[in-house]
């Protein structure tokens, strides 16, 4: 199952992520409606977004059992979803958000395969691996940290 | 009706009733866009007012994270206009306004607090006498989503070089804007905002995004930003010629205080930093002892602090910089003012003293008190003449003279200095690249001579009119113009459409540029007077700068802007220009 990997060393806290994923989702730019969140704390900042989890806190606590997988991304069925939020409680990264504005509870749904942070990134910090290959992806990130690979 | 791209409200405040109200930006947007466009609309008609005004393409594309902020500058009398980028831009925005313009004045210390379109007026009597980090703690503790312009001390005290602070980072910082909101007894304005904006068309806008994106990363202001903190202090001493001191033109140790600089900045930075949507991480993150904090090497920043004030310790300059931050002053002016001190023998300079003066002005303690008063000022109280640049405002730190396209500005200028014009003007880097500045002369005004230094051209002439629009579409778009200037302008027009809905071309985006420019001179005209647009006065005399020459320039770039020869515009320039009603 592939997933959203993050070089954080590599953020620059721009927020570019938060302004398309928004933008593609909802057709606005709302870094609060955004699935993935760029957070800092004295200049250290890096997004953090749902990382699929395999136990998922979520799925397991819903009492509809309207979150599951599709396809190796995690979503909500919205026509069972009572909004009860429980699933934002339980998240251990504030991954799962409730959209105020749509009433409805949304996450990272990678875009379907394509996600739009990884795309925009202008520094690439997010990238979107398979589970196997996440170790090599780490190290890569390390090396174009070093100037040792692109 | 829904505007697409503005929120459609800008906040009115009077301080003196307490009373609120909302104007329609609609009413502004189509002949003056937003931003400086707007802000300069509005203060034409109400000269008591503060400013603060975004762009229609602030919050929606990269490098949209400006404000423009504008008030009659405390020193000149004439517009004082500055910009800042950072968070706050966008979030007002998200809480559903697109500027927000304080009249009146308040008796008692207050800050403004706007939460998604809740606005109340709150007491600022605690936050009084705190310096600019202390009232951002004291205001956003334990939510760092709230996003803060606030002045500090020097604002309060009414020192005429404080400007604006926005977060521990962006300033507005020159022609007192901070002065104007202390006098005010505003300390600060608190948003929060989670409404989000709504741009017209968000597929073509999302197209747009990666267009710009993609040309200002395989600019050369991208590749320079990676390592531009460690490279920048020696660079612009080759680039720019900084002054030493209160002018002179040797320092021995000046190499060697850049070359430790750079060894400094190598060992002390942490990380690079971006304002909200911006690619070009122009930031750097510092740490020194123990503390973490951002800077831009600007010409008015650490360099200033290095070579105006002599510090050959680069500890000694980060505490000056950190200083002029944490109280909201102006650094630009600061060090021309403590340089000037130096002259009169109050302050030596690269040693402790400069801090211990700093204090002293803004606290207006002995001497500081006059020297608060801004370059011009003390000058005539001391009778030692200065420099200093249109209406009283101290230069910026380089030697104009050098740059003969910046003399020009700097003596016609309505709005501040050569800062609101010639950012990245060719001119500048010639020296270090010539080809490049050869090449940009020839594209935009079909003449090499453009690119000169040296040159009194007509081209170069030119070349300024082009360049000072390009400044005042970036300002009124809310667009960085870092990033316009890399980018070509049908781009931003074509964001501008996805955005707004509204067609607009390269053209339409300069007349607003001619109409913003000539309102910013119908306002010097109503409330000073022209007869100041001259260089600095010790460089006049100089013969350095042939006056004559310059004259001449002049005369040109009235006749560009459609003014008369005294610099006045003409009838049918208002006319055309659509702002009959407001003469």
């Amino acid at each position: 199952m592939p997933y959203l990997i993050v070089h954080e060393d590599k953020c620059i806290g721009c927020r570019t992520c938060e302004m398309v994923c928004s933008l593609s989702h909802e057709g606005v730019v709302n870094p609060d409606l955004s699935r993935i969140h760029v957070l800092g704390y004295k200049g250290e900042k890096f997004p953090i977004m749902c990382l699929q989890c395999e136990d998922a806190p979520c799925e397991l606590v819903c009492p509809m059992e309207a979150i599951h997988m599709q396809g190796g991304i995690r979503i909500v069925d919205d026509e069972k979803c009572i909004r009860c939020k429980m699933c934002t409680l339980v998240c251990p990264i504030g991954g799962v958000l409730y959209d105020y504005i749509n009433h409805q509870m949304i996450r990272c749904d990678l875009c379907g395969g394509d996600p739009q942070c990884v795309k925009y990134c202008p520094m690439n910090v997010i990238e979107l691996v398979p589970d196997d290959a996440v170790p090599e992806a780490r190290k890569r990130g390390v090396r174009i940290l070093y100037g040792e690979a692109d | 009706m829904v505007m697409f791209g503005y929120t459609g409200k800008i906040l009115f405040v009077d301080l003196g009733s307490k009373t609120l109200r909302t104007e329609p930006t609609e009413k502004y947007a189509k002949d003056f866009l937003g931003g400086r466009g707007i802000a300069t609309r509005i203060l034409y008609e109400n000269p008591d007012a503060l400013v603060f005004m975004t762009g229609p393409l602030t919050s929606f594309v990269p490098s949209g994270s400006r404000m423009d902020v504008v008030a009659v500058s405390p020193v000149t009398g004439l517009i004082g206009g500055s910009s800042t980028g950072g968070e706050f831009p966008s979030a007002l925005k998200f809480a559903g306004y697109d500027g927000i313009v304080i009249t009146g004045k308040s008796e008692k210390p207050v800050y403004l607090r706007i939460e998604n379109g809740e606005v109340s007026i709150e007491s600022a009597e605690e936050l009084w006498g705190l310096n600019v980090f202390d009232t951002i703690e004291a205001l956003t503790h334990g939510h760092p989503d709230l996003r803060v312009a606030c002045i500090g001390r020097a604002g309060e005290n009414g020192v005429k070089f404080a400007g604006i602070s926005f977060s521990h980072r962006n300033l507005a910082s020159r022609g007192g804007l901070g002065t104007v909101m202390g006098a005010k007894k505003l300390k600060a304005i608190l948003v929060h905002g989670t409404e989000g904006t709504k741009p017209y068309n968000p597929v073509e806008l999302m197209s747009v995004f990666e267009e710009i994106q993609e040309s200002i990363i395989s600019s050369g202001e991208f590749l320079r930003f990676k390592d531009w903190h460690v490279n920048f202090i020696p660079t612009i001493l080759k680039l720019r010629m900084p002054y030493f001191g209160d002018y002179e033109r040797e320092w021995e140790k000046a190499e060697e205080a850049a070359m430790k600089a750079r060894e400094w900045f190598e060992e002390h930075t942490v990380g690079r930093a971006s304002c909200f949507s911006c690619p070009l991480r122009c930031w750097g993150l510092v740490k020194y002892d123990g503390e973490t904090l951002p800077i831009n090497l600007c010409q008015g920043t650490f360099p200033a602090a290095t070579f105006t004030l002599k510090t050959e310790d680069p500890e000694l300059a980060w505490r000056i910089y950190r200083k002029c931050q944490s109280e909201g002053l102006d650094m630009m002016s600061t060090v021309a003012v403590v340089a000037y001190a130096s002259r009169l023998g109050l302050v030596e300079l690269g040693t402790e003293e400069v801090l211990e003066m700093i204090e002293k002005i803004v606290t207006r303690q002995g001497e500081g008190d006059i020297l608060a008063e801004g370059i011009k000022r003390a000058s005539e109280h001391f009778g030692v003449p200065a420099v200093y640049v249109k209406g009283g405002m101290e230069s910026w730190s380089s030697d104009v003279r050098p740059f003969v396209g910046s003399a020009l500005i700097s003596a016609v200028a309505d709005s501040g200095s050569v800062n609101r014009a010639l950012y990245g003007f060719p001119e500048f880097y010639y020296y270090i690249k010539k080809e490049q500045a050869e090449m940009m002369a020839t594209r935009f005004v079909g003449d090499v001579e453009a690119a000169y230094p040296w040159s009194y051209s007509e081209s170069k002439v030119r070349f300024a009119v082009l360049w000072e629009n390009l400044h005042i579409i970036a300002d009124s778009l809310g667009v960085c113009v870092i990033a316009l200037l890399t980018t070509p302008l049908k781009l931003w027009a074509k964001a501008y459409e996805a955005v707004t809905g509204e067609k607009i071309t390269e053209q339409e985006l300069m007349t607003v540029a001619e109409r913003t420019r000539t309102l910013e001179r119908l306002f010097t005209l109503k409330h000073g007077d022209r007869k100041d647009d001259l260089s600095p006065r010790l460089f006049r005399d100089e013969p350095k700068l042939d006056r004559e020459k310059l004259e001449g320039m002049k005369r040109v770039y009235y006749s560009l802007r459609g003014w008369d020869e005294n610099g006045v515009p003409k009838p049918e320039t208002i006319e055309k220009l659509g702002l009959g009603d407001l003469v």
